[in-house]
């Protein structure tokens, strides 16, 4: 009872922890690259160390075409992006515009789900949609204008005072505190740049496949002239954010199996003490050592899968339950969880490897930890332990 | 038919700083269908030389022969089948196995060496039946009387048809009554059916119920004297 309710124990704390660190570590990337700059983007070869949108892409079909025929890719999604000052009243700020098409980009940015106020973009609009932290430090609300002051290509000036049709929550703060989203012709008018566009963000479905796609694609484009890159590449202090991050959370994980490991080790050695007189009478009267040992070894796995089993009975609906309803971070926390640019809220997340790793990796400690009793039955004294 | 004997038997304890000879140079036989009692006073060397006998403990030096065989030379692995083939142990404190039933305790020997269940269960019947015990079969340890445990004991014991048995103490921690149905069985096994019993004891009812005493003191034989019928 003790030994599955230890191993039940590990099972509930190991999973737990481990589907909130890699909730919490795919809350971030989905916040920041697969809601927003998406997993691969294609750009003007020299755009990423030099943003200025002076290095970017005249629209080609042939480029789009051949990024189309990389196997996996859905889509590709046309964007133009630069920054510029934004200003309401006697409020002004840096801002990054947008320009996208609002339908395509439904499936990569999902802009109508993040509005909270009046609405989202269509193509031949005039108007802009704006994060809401931004459009709270502007002051400015829907049906107000705003004005944009900018570079455009080829040192053109852009200037421009724009509707704003809705605003929306953008889950990543730092990217609420400075979007602005318009349809992708007014953005081309507004940077003097018809036909022009910086990004092309590659859609498809499973993450997994990011450096298999984005090398792919690298293989099918002149990349004398255009390059792919991987999320990893284009936000390296994220990456290294969620290494260290994940660094840390396996630290917190090994000593969990390590305080696993010892209570686990701890009631399976005290079960093979208090057997220790019915194993010296089996061996007394005529049971080898080697049989009671597999006995014991088959004990012990039932009595792991059965603790395995309750942990994940009582470890699943946990997980789901805080998956719907992530825990929402409150106080200093907030602030600290928001510098990382998430969303203040903990998920867990449903992965099946977690699971399993968890459950492989609790395995191989209760069969690490049923080796010195097990071994101790080899050692046993029969005299000596029929006296206790 | 000699069963067990026992030439310069020699057992030495040296793991405290005085040295124990707990068996001093013993040459004992046993023939088939004794029942003796090894006795003498606490620390002589009888649970030793039981222990010796049953292939529990290895002695310092000398030889012990069952039928034939020097098993002071078997390994480890021999010896542990040795045991189970043909010597049965009844010990003090019943040492049942508390998970197991009566028959369940009764028939582990012979689940160990894979006797068919028919057989099984046709030789626990026949013991639960003559050593009293019938309608217990069910029952766990925990529930049972002291005595009742104690033939329980009996019955595993015999359960193999070893060649002999050996019962250190085996009425310590039973009242009178249950010592007096205890021996009356294990009498009339002996008479009946010619099973050996060697007693290690200081009881004076089992002693009373021996036909052979053999006293020991520090470690050697004093006496060693058979009923004359």
């Amino acid at each position: 009872m003790i030994t599955i309710s230890s191993v039940t124990l590990a099972v509930v704390l190991a999973v737990f922890m481990r589907s909130f660190q890699e909730g919490t570590y795919g809350k971030m990337i989905e916040n920041a690259i697969g809601d927003f700059t998406g997993y691969v983007q294609v750009h003007q070869k020299d755009y990423w160390d030099d943003k200025t949108i002076d290095n970017s892409i005249e629209v080609n079909s042939t480029l789009i075409n051949n990024i189309l025929e990389v196997e996996n890719v859905e889509s590709v999604n046309q964007r133009l992006e630069s920054f510029s000052l934004a200003s309401n009243e006697n409020r002004t700020k840096g801002t990054l515009i947008m320009g996208i098409d609002p339908e395509k980009e439904e499936q990569i940015l999902s802009l109508k789900k993040k509005m909270i106020k009046g609405e989202s973009l269509k193509a031949d609009d005039k108007s802009i949609i704006l994060g809401s932290k931004l459009a709270e430090y502007l002051k400015i609300d829907v049906g107000d204008t705003l004005v944009l002051l900018g570079q455009g290509h080829w040192g053109n000036s852009a200037i421009g005072a724009f509707h704003v049709k809705g605003i929306l929550k953008m889950p990543a703060p730092d990217i609420d505190r400075q979007i602005v989203f318009m349809p992708l012709k007014l953005a081309q008018e507004y940077f003097s740049f018809e036909n022009g566009i910086t990004s092309l963000v590659v859609k498809f479905e499973d993450s997994d496949l990011t450096q298999e796609i984005t090398d792919a694609i690298n293989a099918k484009i002149d990349t004398t002239k255009y390059l792919a890159m991987t999320w990893q590449d284009m936000s390296p202090e994220m990456l290294q954010q969620i290494e260290g991050d994940r660094v840390g959370g396996l630290i917190m994980i090994a000593i969990l199996y390590m305080i696993i490991a010892f209570g686990v080790f701890g009631t399976v050695l005290m079960m093979a003490e208090e057997r220790k007189k019915e194993y010296a009478v089996m061996i007394a009267i005529g049971m080898q050592k080697t049989k009671i040992m597999a006995i014991s070894f088959y004990e012990a796995i039932l009595m792991n899968s059965v603790g395995i089993i309750i942990g994940i009975i009582l470890a699943v609906p946990l997980v789901f339950y805080f998956n719907i309803y992530p825990i929402e971070m409150t106080g200093e926390a907030v602030e600290s969880i928001e510098k990382l640019g998430v969303d203040p809220v903990l998920p867990t997340t449903l992965s099946l490897s977690i699971f399993v790793n968890n459950i492989i990796v609790i395995l191989l400690i209760t069969f690490l930890a049923a080796i010195y009793p097990l071994l101790s039955i080899l050692r046993l004294k029969v005299i000596e332990s029929m006296r206790r | 038919m000699k069963v067990i004997e026992t030439k310069e038997l020699f057992k030495t304890y040296t793991e405290t700083e005085v040295e124990v000879k707990a068996v001093n140079g013993i040459s004992l036989s046993f023939t088939e269908g004794e029942f003796a009692a090894i006795v003498g006073p606490s620390g002589c060397g009888k649970t030793t030389l039981l222990n010796l006998l049953g292939g529990l403990d290895k002695p310092t030096s000398g030889s012990i022969i069952i039928d034939g065989k020097d098993i002071s030379s078997l390994s480890s692995r021999q010896m542990i089948d040795f045991r189970m083939n043909n010597i049965g142990f009844v010990f003090q404190a019943y040492n049942l196995i508390p998970v197991l039933t009566a028959k369940e305790n009764a028939e582990f020997i012979m689940n160990l060496q894979k006797k068919p269940k028919a057989e099984r269960e046709a030789r626990i019947s026949e013991l639960f039946k003559a050593i009293g015990i019938e309608g217990k079969e069910n029952i766990r340890p925990s529930r049972l009387s002291g005595g009742q445990q104690q033939r329980v004991a009996v019955a595993r014991a015999l359960a193999s048809k070893p060649k002999f048995i050996l019962a250190d103490e085996p009425t310590a921690n039973l009242d009178s009554k249950a010592t007096t149905e205890l021996l009356d069985i294990m009498r009339k096994l002996n008479e009946e059916e010619n099973i050996t019993f060697i007693f290690a004891t200081h009881d004076q009812r089992v002693i009373d119920r021996a036909k052979r005493i053999i006293n020991l003191d520090d470690g050697i034989v004093v006496k060693d004297e058979t009923e004359v019928v």
